[in-house]
């Protein structure tokens, strides 16, 4: 199923709704809305990705990508499906990211 | 299954990944092993469509057959583009994968995770090209 995102913006919160897949082929489109959400400087990048299926290492690198350029950005990934906390896990990112059941475990 | 031919592309990886998907599901695979297995075909057609071909100056296709060898599902996957063999590649060791993302290096997970996904990962330079054999132990019934 190709990706579909959508984002979002709420005082110091930025939300990034992720559907399908996320491969090398659609990591560019998913790397270029990061880059232009992190030019708001938020506090916190939400990726809501409970309908997102396949998660490739080109995934990883844009999680890498949002680090780098904002340290202190807290990122949460809302509802992720067994597999990609399986990949999650695997290549030492679990620690890195707040893996959260829903929006209401997100604050401060 | 019959054999197919993709433009070496990564536009090639969504089907690349349905293929895989059929054959594992037809073969038995549980639903984790399946995602696991087309993750690993994923991560190193990604790399060949890259670097094999678009880094390299290369175009050429890919190849993908699958087949059932005793009790085993084989995947293989050939191209024509820069060789390299994802055996030799040395990846993030456990010290790597402890860092903060905000000091990792970005390289070398795609091939973490290729190998990760299946019982056994070949690779071989042919005359006829790279082929990539990925293979994993089918459960007994």
């Amino acid at each position: 199923m190709p990706l579909q995102m959508s984002s979002s913006v709420e005082g110091k919160t930025a939300r990034l709704n992720l559907e399908g897949e996320l491969d090398g082929a659609s990591a560019t489109s998913v790397r270029d809305a990061v880059e232009n959400i992190l030019q708001g400087r938020p506090e916190r990048l939400v990726l809501a990705v409970e309908k997102l299926t396949f998660m490739a290492s080109a995934g990883l690198r844009i999680l890498i990508f949002a680090k780098q350029k904002q340290p202190g950005l807290k990122v949460y990934l809302v509802k992720p499906q067994e597999v990609v906390v399986d990949t999650l896990k695997k290549t030492g990112f679990y620690q890195s990211v707040y893996v959260v059941d829903g929006e209401e475990e997100i604050n401060g | 299954m019959e054999q197919l031919t993709f433009p070496g592309t990564l536009d090639a990886l969504e089907p690349i990944r349905k293929y895989v998907e059929a054959a594992a599901q037809s073969a038995g695979l549980d639903r984790k092993a399946v995602y696991k297995l087309c993750l690993a075909v994923d991560e190193i057609a990604t790399n060949v469509a890259l670097y094999g071909y678009e880094e390299a100056g290369l175009s050429g296709d890919f190849k993908i057959e699958a087949s059932v060898d005793g009790d085993s599902l084989v995947i293989q996957l050939e191209d024509h583009g820069k060789p390299y063999d994802p055996n030799f590649h040395v990846g993030p060791d456990a010290g790597d994968l402890s860092q903060p993302l905000e000091t990792r290096k970005v390289g070398g997970l795609g091939i973490l995770l290729a190998q990760d996904g299946v019982d056994n990962l070949q690779y071989s330079a042919t005359e006829q090209g790279n082929v990539h054999r990925f293979t994993v132990r089918l459960p007994r019934t």
